[in-house]
């Protein structure tokens, strides 16, 4: 029985092994061209650029966390804890920011907070014709962008906990003698805490490999800082050890995500699960309620769709909806379809091995291809490029490459889908099916697989949403004259044109919308 | 529903053997004719009344969906009142117009799950609620809680690195800590495994006894609720059925619903002749004062009947089951009415044997024919 179940699974092996290598030659190979870099290069860099970005890039992210903490935790318990006309509508349309790409939110509010734009105006007005606002293109003008674009991360992670918190908690503290105002602080905030920090901890990774947002608003970070050396300088070695400190910093955040969640296990107790009680609103609250939730959604949301589809009725923007578009339009789905299949076949053999049999091998391969999560698109561009260049140059300048990084890169969001489906299936499962007279194959085919359709499904849908996305390792890859949707965005973008840029921008935020069902509904880690 | 009461030989023999504890002091919980509103995810109930007097052990006891958690949530007021009200310590926390909150309440809990604090120690759990103590006295209360509840050396460590047993002592130790009005347990050792649960009964029984804690159990186990308890409220569908003293809701149920869920019972028909019941088992007094030619149904308990070999008798043995202390008996009467005997564990019998029935009197109970919904014949199905 044991031979026969490793001869079945011997050819899965091998092919889980080689992806696990496949994915982590580029980072190695990174790693290597950054130690084996002459000193002079760390020292020249070490001496002009590093600690101007890294002091950028982590003021970023803090600034970023801590307004997102503030916006994700206080809607979280608006909708979760309060009973109010519109709740339900509010509970969903929060995670709509998360459609918006971050360099659609950037080149909108490049234009709304511009020179002579509409709120410079409207400041005008008020506080005299000399007033001023800050810049959309400058530290506070980054962190706005990047807030608004994130906060939905720890709005999800916190409404899910509030959710499903145990009510019992809170109504023992309450026995206890403790007010409602106490047993917030010292129970349910507590009890949220591990959920709250893995939030911004997802949100800080974010910041910190984000290319489209600081391109466009020409904040230097180190992600960027990554481009600029490979296309301006050509100078990969630089690059190189630019995106090593990148991995580091992105590795500390993610562990201290993982550390958190792995100290959350606890706090699930067993026991009868009760609803918890919406304290019902007057009108006041109501409308305050209503004020502050339209407030945050209009600029994250609301006034920067408005503005695309406005600009995308605009003549200018009419008129380049031709036959040039279409092909963008098809450029980008033919990547995204080919790199969600390729995404979803490497993914699920890597799941299903660690799940059935979780040996340290299985496991190790497994973590192995998570490590897109600590790859900025521009370095996992840059780890592609290198190694491909070494190896295989005929490729270079081909789709190929660009799909082994899409893949890189978004593998881990595609693993996230595939893991939990395969692990609430139980093996006993399979073993009724193999009981009742089911061989191995026909045990997949009508047990397993319809098991883990949606899973698979989701998976794919998120990768194929988020290569549309991706910007920076499509605008470092792409064949010459291969245009996407995200990089006519951003072409045009940088040059103003916003109109022009319109049609494309609003295409990938409808196309966006889907994928946001699959987050309420889901677990919120699809994201 | 109200309990009636049966001039039997059970009083005279002792039974209610907790009659001191019915001295003059005021009671310190009282329910008068509560209703809680009505929710479709929680069971209702319906105009119960009763009241604890102070150290008392006040078990509700009904199977599941019949509202005694419903009742306990309200006394610690996180169920609001639709109609009546309730007092503790002469004071009315719940009435159809006011709620007092819970935390002003002073009663502690221990619920179900426990629900320790899983980002607190075991110190940080049980002075939870001592906020408002001297930093020495809140030690010293919490050292004097966990050298009651065995806790010892366990002071630093937190909820999940104990075992169930521990974690029940730690949410009891959170409860008493505070020296609560009442102490209101939720279905407390039905997470523990059963030899677990009979030594934490045990425990806990000693040490609400020795701190003289009014308490309020609810469970949906009768063995629980007999070991426990100084008084059972039996409860079905969010009514009270009837309350008394362990012995008297075993012996002298007062409807048969009470009957059956406490204990295996057999429910045999019979008529009122000449003022005495005739049944198929044999002649009962007629302690329900019935008319003549009246139908009426006898409860006996299975440890009532004994049965005695004899080739020439109607009744055949159908199945044995062995309980390891006793010997549980199914036997078919001529009639083919089915009744259940207990004998010891060393009287084993064939199946298909004949046996003779001999029913000790004293511990029959009679109800009338219309107290059943389904007619007399209705099956003994609510068993253990």
């Amino acid at each position: 029985m044991t031979n026969l179940r490793l001869h079945a699974t011997f050819p899965l092996q091998l092919a889980v092994l080689g992806s696990a290598i496949l994915i982590l030659l580029p980072l190695g190979y990174v790693t290597g061209l950054a130690m084996s870099a002459d000193l002079a290069v760390w020292q020249r860099l070490w001496a002009t650029r590093i600690p101007e970005l890294l002091t950028n890039t982590v003021a970023l992210a803090g600034t970023v966390a801590v307004l997102t903490l503030l916006l994700g935790v206080s809607t979280a318990w608006i909708v979760t804890r309060f009973d109010f006309h519109g709740r339900r509508l509010w509970e969903v349309a929060l995670v709509l920011p998360l459609a918006m790409p971050t360099y659609v939110l950037a080149y909108v509010y490049n234009y709304l907070l511009g020179f002579n734009g509409p709120v410079e105006h409207l400041w005008q007005t008020l506080a005299g014709p000399q007033a001023r606002i800050f810049s959309p293109q400058s530290f506070w003008g980054a962190t706005l962008v990047m807030a608004l674009d994130t906060f939905p991360f720890v709005y999800l992670l916190t409404r899910s906990a509030l959710l499903s918190l145990n009510v019992s908690f809170e109504e023992v503290a309450r026995t206890c003698g403790a007010s409602r105002m106490r047993t917030m602080l010292r129970v349910t905030l507590p009890l949220l805490r591990p959920s709250i920090v893995a939030g911004t901890a997802l949100v800080i990774l974010y910041v910190v490999s984000d290319f489209g947002a600081v391109s466009l608003l020409r904040y230097q970070t180190l992600t960027y800082a990554v481009f600029q050396q490979m296309t301006g300088r050509s100078d990969n070695i630089a690059a190189s050890i630019l995106s090593i400190l990148l991995v580091i910093l992105a590795l500390i955040f993610l562990l201290t995500e993982r550390w958190f969640r792995h100290k959350s296990r606890f706090h699930q107790t067993t026991g009868r699960y009760r609803a918890p009680l919406r304290i019902r609103c007057d009108w006041i609250k109501t409308a305050t309620f209503t004020a502050y939730l339209s407030a945050i959604l209009g600029a994250a949301f609301g006034v920067p769709f408005y503005l695309l589809v406005q600009w995308s009725l605009s003549p200018e923007a009419l008129a380049i909806l031709d036959a040039r578009f279409v092909g963008f339009v098809w450029n980008s789905a033919f990547l995204s379809a080919l790199a969600a299949t390729a995404g979803v076949l490497i993914g699920l053999p890597l799941a299903y091995l660690a799940s059935r049999k979780p040996t340290w091998l299985n496991l190790g391969c497994l973590q192995a291809a998570y490590a897109g999560y600590v790859l900025p698109g521009p370095v996992a561009a840059l780890a592609v490029l290198v190694l491909c260049l070494k190896l295989v140059p005929f490729v270079y300048g081909t789709v190929v490459v660009l799909i082994v990084a899409y893949v890189l890169h978004f593998l881990p969001a595609g693993l996230q889908s595939l893991e939990p489906a395969l692990q609430q299936i139980t093996p006993n499962l399979e073993e009724a099916a193999r009981t009742l007279g089911l061989g191995v194959q026909s045990t997949w085919r009508r047990v397993t697989l319809p098991l883990i359709r949606n899973g698979f499904i989701a998976a794919w849908v998120l990768m194929f949403l988020q290569t549309m996305k991706e910007l920076p390792a499509t605008l470092l890859l792409r064949p010459v004259g291969f245009d996407t949707l995200a990089i006519r965005v951003w072409l045009e973008a940088s040059e103003e044109y916003y109109q022009l840029a319109a049609p494309s921008a609003l295409l990938i935020v409808l196309v966006g919308l889907p994928a946001l069902a699959l987050l309420l509904s889901r677990d919120w880690r699809a994201a | 529903m109200t309990t009636e009461s049966h001039p039997t030989p059970a009083d005279t023999n002792g039974l209610d053997s907790q009659a001191d504890l019915s001295a003059p002091a005021a009671p310190i919980l009282e329910l008068r004719s509560v209703s809680c509103a009505y929710d479709p995810h929680r069971p209702a109930i319906r105009d119960i009344s009763f009241s604890a007097r102070e150290g008392e052990i006040l078990c509700l006891l009904g199977p599941s969906g019949c509202g005694k958690t419903t009742v306990l949530r309200a006394i610690a007021g996180f169920e609001p009142v639709r109609s009546g009200e309730i007092f503790l310590s002469g004071r009315r926390v719940s009435s159809s117009s006011a709620t007092i909150p819970t935390e002003e309440r002073h009663v502690g809990m221990v619920f179900q799950e426990y629900a320790l604090f899983p980002h607190l120690r075991v110190v940080g759990n049980i002075a939870f609620g001592l906020g408002h103590l001297s930093r020495s006295d809140r030690e010293n209360r919490v050292q004097e809680m966990l050298r009651l509840t065995g806790l010892e050396g366990f002071e630093r460590r937190y909820p999940h690195e104990l075992s169930g047993g521990q974690q029940q002592r730690v949410a009891l130790a959170r409860a008493l800590v505070q020296n609560p009005v009442v102490l209101l347990l939720d279905e407390p050792f039905s997470n523990l495994d059963p030899d677990m649960a009979g030594r934490m009964r045990q425990e806990l029984h000693t040490l609400l006894r020795r701190m003289k804690t009014t308490t309020i159990l609810v469970t949906h186990d009768h063995d629980e609720a007999f070991a426990m308890a100084d008084r059972i409220a039996v409860l079905n569908h969010g009514v009270l059925e009837q309350m008394d003293s362990p012995e008297i809701i075993y012996h002298l149920p007062s409807t048969p619903f009470v009957a059956d869920f406490v204990g295996q019972a057999d429910f045999i028909t019979g008529h009122v002749r000449e003022g005495m019941v005739h049944t198929e088992l044999g002649v009962f007094p007629n302690t329900l004062a019935a008319e003549e030619e009246a139908p009426v149904v006898v409860m006996i308990r299975p440890d009532d009947i004994h049965l005695l070999p004899d080739k020439s008798a109607g009744p055949r043995i159908v199945a044995r089951q062995f309980r390891g202390s006793e010997n549980l008996y199914t036997v078919r009467l001529g009639s083919g009415q089915i009744v259940h005997s207990s004998e010891s564990s060393t009287s084993v019998y064939q199946e298909g044997t004949a046996v003779e029935l001999r029913v000790s009197a004293t511990h029959t109970v009679l109800f009338r024919a219309d107290q059943f919904p389904d007619s007399a014949q209705r099956p003994h199905a609510l068993t253990d």
